[in-house]
């Protein structure tokens, strides 16, 4: 059975054998979304990412405000344009060269596997659905329900005027149902994944790997947002600037954000040799850390995560190349050695810090599991020419300090909207159009 | 009571730490990097922990390698690599003889019958020593003869070593005997066979100590109640005489067995911190957190504070019914792998330069 959180815009729990009334009602509502011109959806978002951040405050911890930054009408545009060249594709069609019109035509219906590892995952996986005019049925974990709903909410009450016409945003939320199931249970993973148009599947190695197994119809995408590992290379030109010590702060609010579950989210940082040592360095990120208010400092952490952080701090304490530096609480960790290698990640705000002689070995330990990379290198040049090595050999973004957890387009190499819609064309007839 | 034992451990742990911290290169920098000097110890609270784990990793000896006598290996549960233990023959000596006075307080102090439910070759010293070792090891300090109920089939399968269980009810039936057995295998072999063969164990209300773990049990519905009524009724003896008992290979000497209130009571050679997994301070009585043990019993390793991977709680100081002083507490679980979900769960896909 799934529990229904919402569905046709109404907010009641309830109990759900079935998954095919719901599915009607979001064929139904997607026809009126998809009526609506791309700019009034935009600034539908918009709004709502203003009402956001002026009543934001419940969800401190979920990093609500910075989904309201996340929704402004610019970024949203540019979001658009990344994806789509055009920004009146998904409305009309669009020439692309003499005779031949594209437009982007929503898949249909999108089912989301959302992770939750990040509370507010739901949201920005919704949007997208919203942007490409689709119908979206979200596997939202419980947990994160409430949230999601609050947000959902307010978009409700808003209204846009547009050429003289009042849209409520009704019309936006009847085309979204959240549900929750057990991801175990193959006969309602089965049905969850046989009314997708598009599938988008967030989540680590296993859940991506076993969602990807559930048959799915022949015409459905599926995008898969799968394990990620981020980190930090800082040369030492950078290192011994006076940029270091704002760059340092704003590594530690990457760390911070997201409680460092995200697959944005810094483990390691490697640092070139040079004047300032690794001590110095981990003493400017403890302090960096100390500054961190409390809130986001001290989050939940499980029990086994704590255990792994004191066992790592233990280990570090323990052997002779490599040290630590910590408070008394469990809230953050720093160890320092000079093993050029990517960590497997302890989390809990935990980071590595790594002096080289050089940046060339590092870039050889980049995979295609790697995301973010936090590059600081002074020289624009050379930080170009080493920013291609280290993405030819897998990394996704090279990123600046304070925006590893950006949620930008493309993400994970993927531009999602891209593909969220079907690209259609018309063919003109020639004769007519000279005539 | 607890506050005059700690007057006395006090200076007994700051004394030993030194010790260590003279003997072992390992345990100075632990602490020389943690820039925390013995002396600064004001309670027992106070003394610098070692995570459980480390035993795996570093050789945590603090006495002159000629001066090791037996090194104890034990494989964990969460990974393949072996703690090892060094032990001199002081602190075999101690481990004895704290034994002995735990279990004088449970078994008084004749020489019993001792039947290990498990078989033979969990003892044989070539092999590994393993939990289940420890604890035959362990109790058979009170054993005047030792029967083990089970045997090990070549394809490793436990079954009823059936001549020896009839032999004990035979001859041994009407004597004081004790009985150790690993809680799971006690449950999964020993009763689902008997019970399966018919059989039960007449004896004269023994003693049975039992450890392990419940994690198997608990998936299987069983309850200690219902462990305790089960097996008193198939050995014949009261259910207060079944005592789950908490220990392990890296504080050997010790364990905690339940007392007949369910509570587990830390002996005067040893203490127990229980902190919040957080903050790592101490928590308040009633509060679950890490288990830590602390003990004064090694001369040749650092045993003087233990921090495990178990949660318990405080349940009272110097006040158990049962009449036993001193702190006692109880064992909540182990603590489980964290299970990680979405997109930044670890990274598998290594690459070491």
């Amino acid at each position: 059975m799934y529990k229904c959180y919402l569905s046709e815009g109404s907010f009641a729990e309830k109990d759900v054998v079935d998954l095919n009334a719901i599915v009607d009602r979001l064929n139904i509502a997607r026809a009126d979304l998809y009526r609506l011109p791309l700019p009034v959806i935009i600034e539908f978002l918009s709004k709502l990412g203003k009402r956001i951040i002026l009543d934001g405050s419940k969800f401190q911890k979920e990093g609500i405000s910075y989904i309201g930054m996340w929704l402004r009408k610019q970024n949203l545009e540019e979001i658009c344009r990344i994806n789509y060249t055009n920004l009146d594709i998904t409305d009309q069609y669009v020439e692309i060269k003499p005779h031949v019109q594209m437009m982007a035509q929503p898949r249909g219906i999108i089912c989301h596997w959302i992770a939750a590892n990040i509370p507010s995952l739901g949201i920005f996986s919704l949007v997208l659905g919203l942007l490409s005019k689709n119908a979206s049925l979200v596997k939202i974990p419980p947990e994160n329900v409430d949230l999601v709903c609050w947000i959902l909410k307010k978009l409700q009450d808003i209204s846009v005027t547009w050429d003289a016409a009042e849209y409520s945003g009704n019309i936006l939320v009847k085309t979204i149902a959240l549900v929750s199931f057990p991801g175990k249970d193959v006969g309602l993973s089965s049905a969850f994944s046989s009314v997708a148009d598009c599938r988008i599947i967030y989540g680590g190695g296993e859940a991506i790997a076993s969602i990807s197994r559930i048959p799915t119809r022949e015409t459905c995408e599926t995008i898969i947002y799968g394990p990620k590992y981020s980190f930090g290379i800082f040369d030492q030109d950078f290192i011994e600037s006076k940029d270091m010590e704002q760059a340092v702060s704003r590594c530690v609010s990457d760390v911070v954000t997201f409680n460092q579950m995200a697959c944005s989210s810094p483990h390691v940082y490697f640092f070139e040799k040079s004047k300032k040592s690794l001590r110095e360095i981990g003493e400017m990120f403890a302090a960096a850390f100390a500054g961190v208010p409390d809130a986001l400092l001290h989050q939940e952490t499980p029990t086994a995560i704590i255990a792994g952080i004191i066992n790592k701090r233990a280990y570090y304490l323990l052997s002779q190349e490599k040290d630590a530096i910590f408070p008394q609480h469990a809230g953050w960790t720093i160890l320092l050695d000079r093993t050029v290698s990517l960590e497997e990640p302890v989390f809990g705000k935990t980071v590595f810090l790594k002096e080289v002689e050089s940046l060339d070995p590092v870039a050889a330990c980049v995979t295609r599991k790697v995301q973010a990379i936090t590059l600081c290198i002074t020289d624009e040049e050379k930080r170009r020419t080493y920013a291609k090595q280290l993405a030819y050999n897998g990394a996704d973004r090279i990123v600046l300090p304070g925006t590893s957890n950006e949620y930008d387009q493309p993400w994970d190499g993927i531009l999602s909207l891209s593909r969220m819609v079907r690209w259609t064309i018309i063919k003109e007839n020639k004769r007519s159009k000279s005539c | 009571m607890q506050k005059e034992k700690e007057e006395i451990l006090l200076p007994l742990l700051i004394r030993e730490i030194q010790h260590a911290i003279e003997n072992s290169a390992v345990i100075r920098r632990y602490f020389e990097k943690q820039q925390f000097h013995p002396e600064d110890i004001q309670s027992v609270a106070d003394v610098l922990f070692m995570p459980v784990q480390m035993f795996k990793y570093f050789d945590l000896k603090t006495c002159p390698q000629e001066d090791v006598v037996k090194t104890l290996k034990s494989s964990g549960t969460t990974t393949s690599v072996q703690s090892r233990v060094p032990l001199d023959k002081a602190t075999v000596m101690n481990q004895i003889k704290a034994l002995q006075t735990i279990l004088a307080s449970y078994l008084g102090s004749k020489r019993r019958i001792f039947l290990v439910i498990d078989h033979e070759g969990i003892n044989n010293p070539a092999l590994e020593f393993t939990a289940r070792t420890a604890g035959v090891r362990g109790l058979s300090i009170y054993a005047k003869q030792t029967f083990y109920l089970l045997k090990e089939e070549p394809d490793g399968n436990l079954v009823l070593n059936l001549p020896v269980i009839r032999e004990i009810q035979e001859k041994y039936a009407d004597q004081e005997v004790y009985v150790f057995g690993f809680t799971y295998i006690i449950w999964t072999v020993f009763y689902q066979q008997m019970k399966e063969a018919s059989f039960t164990l007449k004896l004269r209300n023994p003693t049975v100590f039992h450890s392990g773990g419940w994690k198997k049990l608990k998936s299987q519905s069983v309850s200690k109640e219902y462990f305790n009524a089960q097996i008193g009724e198939l050995l014949g003896c009261d259910t207060e005489h079944i005592l789950d008992f908490y220990g392990m290979a890296e504080q050997t000497g010790i364990i905690f067995p339940d007392c007949p209130y369910g509570n587990k009571h830390v002996p005067v050679f040893a203490d127990v911190i229980i902190r919040d997994p957080y903050t790592l301070q101490e928590c308040k009585t009633l509060e679950t957190g890490m288990i830590e043990v602390m003990s004064v019993l090694s001369t040749s390793y650092y045993c003087q504070a233990i921090l495990t991977e178990d949660t318990g709680y405080i349940v009272g100081i110097d006040d158990c019914p049962c009449g036993r002083k001193g702190k006692y507490f109880r064992f909540a679980s182990r603590i489980e792998k964290a299970e990680l979900r979405g997109c930044g769960d670890t990274f598998k896909e290594k690459k070491n330069v």
